[in-house]
């Protein structure tokens, strides 16, 4: 595209009584850029503006006026490059001439003087101008064939109820179930919680219910006895190969190498050919994930419903409560078997069961937790069925021990509903042990709220055990990307699939791929019904993306995707390895392919390339690196005491909006810092860093999201990877005698708008103290 | 020996318990807000909180003998303040009520003064035990006649006597043999739950201890530690005196009859006929202001036995006084008709007591005296 420039600085919001706008526009002249100021950009006139201009062939916009992050639909012209200067939340805003005054006309007379703020509006402008020049219009990614079908894994409650959601917005849907029928846990209950308002009473099961209205969909499709061999291609074009459990066939998915094989006996890494060769011997029997099933179904988004499994205690695991040892203890599951089948007996002698005794916490020595993979479900399930004790015997007893009583939200009615039962005891407490008595059992009990010790007779005992996701044992979804079978475990989820909890619920670390229920986390079957529609509108969403060529999510409707520069790849198969999202297979040879459409267009891959040969049409290597080149970096040979410039590489997600808000709130910080925001750390390349160390900037810091236990990284790992890689690159400034503090990463979450003061002057000032960086000027 | 540590609920105990006012028992979670918020309550092992899990847990022998719930006053500010309306101002008012009908013997007598359909027969007991006796000694007189309204000439002050200084014996005696389990009881809970240092109950001790809470029930202090109901101890205390006042005239009258040989009815300048006016007015007031107070409070649960027991008080008081009045005014029938009623009230409010709610004079006494004992602070 012959690219027309225009640069349109609006002077409203305070942006024309701070800075001196015929210099700026000065500075776009100079450049060559034609340039006019508006005192109401977004208005209407203003708009007229420069859609005059656009009819008059202008289709590259430097719009210097607000953050990008407000007036966005404003702003937004068909088939023009843009760029928003952020002259007002980042120049004005958050260097109000109270704090950093402008120069008087007499102070304008000395060369030696200078007006920080200005100089900023300038570098800012300049910065704008080099990325339109360095960026291109993007064109969207669309796949050689696009089905709209649904692949619904699991036939419990969670995936029927996502398959009549999905069905029922017009979407053909195939449910893949392993056992012989479908239903699931719930159609093996004797009575479920409630669903609804009062939510006080037991209810008889749901999912017949849910079933009858499941077979009046034409749309949906049921397979029994049906797992998934492998899952291969992408979001709009998996290519899906079935079989019947236990079944062993050549498109079963092969399984990455282990780390340890990876090497020889000295240690090393052993090249790539090899490994690849050690990989099909690995997987002997196995195709390799780049070989498509050309008798594979095709499916356009995996809704992954697999459910749970009832935790499994190991031998002597729980000695002390007598689970193996005494046939009436048992788990919730098998009393959930024997209260189904009809009156409650004792597994050893089947004698009527006068009183149960249900235990809520192992308590191992000091600690409290709830048996693994334990929580609300478990809690509420040990109130159903101790009802059932007492439901099933006038003078029965049921006593829940517990650690935690968790009934959140409205299940806090069935609580109260419960406690009114006479023979429903509740109390916390330590269970210390359970032992024989006569033909009973006793349960002893510390630290109680009846007092410091208690016993009570029971004849049954119920351990409170937890739904174990399928997925913690088996990868299910049966992935064909190089990356493994399941979801990538970033050891912080315990088996269970999601990305991220809060942030993104359903979105898995795969993209069309939409988890719903219990393999989420455990959830009572109300929970499990409302996540199925979740995740249906998930899968829906990606398919009306993917059909568009634009990304599906976090960066909804980016119609950008990363481009190989392929002749200078030197297989390191670093992005592959690197991708948050598996987006990319290497052959075997190391060659990345592509799979745009599993792509969320983070640029982890970009920042992860050593040959810098990734980039998007309107985010790469050379637009960010001419932005760093374009800051004004003034040395001795300009001033006496020249101004210090440090760069700030921001991350769009949550510290860009963090830094705007500052701004609002008018909170001020340093004038010598010049900010890029970039779409996620993870995109960070370091050569940007050592470009700006060595155009004599005195320090670059990153800024982006929380990263460990409660990261809040939009794309996982971003921030954690860029702080891997500044560590790295702490040594090649020690060849340069460039000490390591001048490059510095801080964490902020979008709320930590009040620290962004304190972090960015307290970065300054640490620099300042390191002196000038002794590269400027050269 | 029982193993200390075992935990056995009873149902049954909870449903009674639940019949008798305290039906919000179960809602109870823990939170301990009722025993933050009792003004009276001790800061080690304070109540209610544990009597309330007690109580969920039908754990009658943790209640029953429980000194604790005798020092509660129903003040109500646990009940007020209670995050899930488990009131726990009703329970214990509710345990209390069990108390009282499991330490007075026969049983039978509590079941039937708790039970609202034997009403009538109470109120026949003494009537027909009046009718019976007054015939059989002619102590009885329907036809009293006579310019001057004389009572005794109607229903002889031998009649009254004969009648009221046994059922006050009986009442004396019922209160002894209940005392004595109940002592024994609230000591063995208290070492149970380590309410107290003291191994054995010191006789000498024991009435020093009684005689430095006497000054404090006088005074209603513990009562007007109470936040909510802080305005019942006004209508409390005139009740209080109005029946140590009356105590006194009948004492007074009793000497003088049997020693002096003087008749009734004294005097209205006579200084003993004041004390009785001003006793009685007071008992009409101060359990009018207790009906209206219960009356008004919905929020609380009133049971039959309180009902019961307002209806006797006041009745006495109401009774005592129209006698008086109808005696002034002329009606001599009216006037021997009331007093007969007032004597069948009076007699309901004598052999029923150690059955009724009346019986906290008694138990509550003993229970404060006994923390006082202890050293419950």
């Amino acid at each position: 595209m012959d690219k027309k420039y225009g640069v349109y600085i609006c002077t409203g919001c305070g942006i024309g009584d701070s800075l001196d706008i015929k210099a700026l526009c000065d500075v776009a002249d100079e450049e060559g850029y034609p340039v006019k100021d508006h005192p109401f950009l977004c208005g209407k006139e203003g708009l007229e503006e420069i859609k005059k201009d656009i009819g008059e062939g202008t289709n590259s916009l430097v719009i210097a006026a607000c953050s990008r992050r407000v007036n966005f639909d404003v702003f937004s012209f068909e088939g023009c490059i843009a760029d928003r200067v952020n002259l007002r939340e980042q120049v004005v805003w958050s260097h109000p001439r109270s704090e950093f005054p402008a120069l008087t006309e007499e102070e304008k007379e000395d060369e030696e003087n200078f007006d920080r703020v200005q100089m900023m509006a300038e570098d800012y402008l300049k910065m704008g101008m080099i990325r339109v020049e360095k960026v291109s219009l993007p064109e969207p990614y669309k796949l050689d064939n696009f089905t709209r079908n649904i692949l619904v894994i699991g036939g419990g409650i969670t995936g029927i109820s996502a398959a009549i959601d999905a069905a029922k917005a017009g979407y053909e849907v195939t449910i893949v179930e392993k056992e012989s029928h479908i239903g699931g846990y719930a159609a093996k209950v004797r009575k479920q919680l409630p669903m609804e308002d009062p939510y006080e009473d037991l209810i008889p099961p749901v999912i017949h219910a849910k079933i009858d209205e499941l077979e009046k969909y034409s749309n949906i499709t049921v397979k029994t006895e049906t797992v998934v061999a492998r899952i291969a291609g992408e979001p709009g074009d998996f290519i899906v190969t079935l079989k019947k459990p236990g079944e062993k066939i050549e498109f079963d998915v092969p399984y990455p190498l282990p780390d340890e094989m990876k090497l020889d006996e000295k240690g090393d890494e052993l090249d790539t050919e090899k490994q690849h060769e050690l990989y099909m011997q690995y997987n002997e029997g196995k195709l390799d994930i780049l070989q498509f099933d050309p008798n594979g179904e095709k499916f356009g988004a995996v809704i992954l419903a697999a459910g749970w499994q009832p935790y499994a205690p190991e031998d002597g695991e729980f000695a002390h409560l007598g689970f193996g040892e005494f046939p009436d203890v048992v788990t919730n599951d098998q009393f959930e078997e024997i209260a189904a089948k009809g009156k409650i007996t004792r597994p050893s002698d089947g004698k009527a069961v006068n009183s149960v005794a249900f235990i809520q916490s192992p308590d191992k020595g000091d600690d409290d937790k709830d048996f693994s993979y334990a929580g609300a479900v478990t809690s509420l399930v040990s109130l159903k069925q101790a009802k059932y004790v007492c439901e099933d015997y006038d003078d029965a007893k049921a006593y829940i021990f517990y650690q935690h009583m968790r009934t959140p939200g409205l299940s806090e009615n069935f609580y109260k509903s419960l406690q009114q039962e006479p023979g429903i005891f509740l109390t916390k407490g330590n269970v210390v042990s359970v032992s024989k008595n006569g033909d009973g059992l006793v349960v002893e009990a510390d630290d109680t709220l009846l007092g410091e010790k208690i016993k009570v007779k029971a004849d049954m005992v119920v351990l409170a055990t937890g739904m174990v996701p399928v997925t913690a044992s088996d990868p299910v979804v049966n992935l064909a990307y190089r990356q493994g079978p399941g979801f990538r475990d970033i050891g912080l989820f315990d088996g269970y699939c999601d990305s991220n909890f809060i942030c993104f619920p359903y979105e898995t670390q795969r993209t069309g791929i939409y988890a719903a229920g219990a393999v989420r986390r455990s959830m009572t079957m109300e929970e499990s019904v409302e996540d199925a529609a979740g995740a249906a509108l998930k899968a829906i969403q990606c398919l009306e993306s993917v059909n568009r060529g634009v990304a599906v999510h976090p960066r909804s409707g980016d119609m950008t995707f990363p481009d190989f520069f392929f002749q200078r790849c030197t297989q390191c198969k670093r992005c592959t390895e690197e991708c948050p999202f598996g987006a990319l297979d290497d052959d075997e040879k190391g060659t990345p392919k592509p799979n745009p459409a599993r792509c969320r267009r983070c640029g982890t891959c970009m920042g992860a390339c050593p040959e810098r040969i990734i980039g998007f049409a309107d985010y790469n290597i050379d637009s960010i690196g001419s932005m760093v080149k374009a800051v004004g970096v003034p040395s001795e040979d300009d001033y006496d005491e020249p101004p210090f410039r440090i760069l700030g590489l921001v991350c769009e997600n949550d510290a860009y909006p963090a830094l705007d808000i500052a701004g609002l709130n008018k909170l001020s910080y340093s004038a010598d810092v010049r900010l890029i925001p970039v779409r996620c750390l993870g995109s960070v390349n370091v050569i940007w860093i050592k470009d700006a160390l060595s155009q004599g900037m005195d320090g670059v810091f990153l800024l982006g999201c929380k990263h460990g236990d409660d990261y809040q990284c939009h794309f996982v790992k971003g921030s954690e990877l860029a702080e891997i890689r500044v560590k790295k690159i702490g040594d090649a400034l020690a060849s340069l005698a460039l000490e390591e503090e001048r490059v510095a990463q801080f964490q902020v979450s979008i709320d930590d708008y009040d620290k962004i003061p304190e972090i960015i002057n307290g970065f300054v000032e640490e620099v300042e103290a390191l002196g000038p960086n002794p590269f400027k000027g050269f | 020996m029982a193993d200390k540590y075992l935990i056995e609920p009873d149902v049954g105990f909870i449903k009674e318990l639940q019949g008798l006012g305290g039906d919000t028992l179960k809602k109870c979670f823990q939170c301990a807000t009722c025993s933050v918020a009792c003004p009276i309550s001790p800061d080690t092992r304070p109540f209610p909180r544990k009597e309330m899990i007690a109580a969920s847990w039908g754990l009658k022998d943790r209640l029953v003998g429980n000194g604790d719930i005798w020092l509660c006053h129903n003040c109500g500010d646990c009940t007020t303040l209670c995050p899930r309306g488990a009131k726990p101002g009703d329970v214990l008012g509710a345990i209390r009520s069990y108390a009282v009908t499991e330490y007075a013997t026969p049983k039978i007598v509590g079941k039937i003064v708790n039970d609202p359909k034997m009403l009538p027969v109470l109120l026949l007991i003494p009537t027909m035990i009046f009718i019976v006796l007054g015939l059989i000694t002619g102590l009885l007189n329907f036809n009293p006649g006579g310019e001057e309204i004389v009572h005794s000439n109607f229903f002889s002050t031998w009649l009254v006597d004969l009648v009221m200084v046994p059922t006050a014996a009986w009442a004396v005696a019922v209160f002894a043999l209940g005392l004595k389990r109940f002592l024994d009881d609230i000591h063995q809970n208290a070492l149970l739950e380590g309410k107290t240092d003291k191994e054995k109950i010191d006789a000498v001790e024991f009435v020093r201890a009684l005689g430095r809470v006497i000054p404090t029930i006088l005074k209603h202090k513990k009562f007007s530690e109470c936040g909510e109901n802080q305005a019942r101890a006004t209508s409390h205390m005139m009740v209080f005196y109005s029946f140590a006042g009356l105590f006194i005239v009948t004492n007074i009258f009793f000497v003088v009859l049997y020693v002096f040989q003087i008749h009734g009815p004294y005097q209205q300048i006579n200084p003993v006929k004041w004390l009785a006016n001003i006793s009685g007015i007071a008992l009409v007031i101060g359990s009018a202001l207790m009906i209206k107070d219960r009356l008004a409070k919905t929020d609380e649960v009133s049971a039959y036995k309180d009902w019961y027991l307002l209806f006797v008080v006041f009745g006495v008081g109401l009774s005592g006084m129209l006698t008086e009045m109808s005696r002034l005014a002329g009606a001599a029938g009216l006037s021997y008709t009331i007093y007969f009623i007032h004597l069948v009230l009076v007699f309901n409010l004598f052999a029923f007591l150690p059955f009724s709610k009346l019986a906290h004079l008694v138990y509550r006494t003993v229970a404060m005296t006994y923390a006082e004992y202890a050293g419950r602070k």
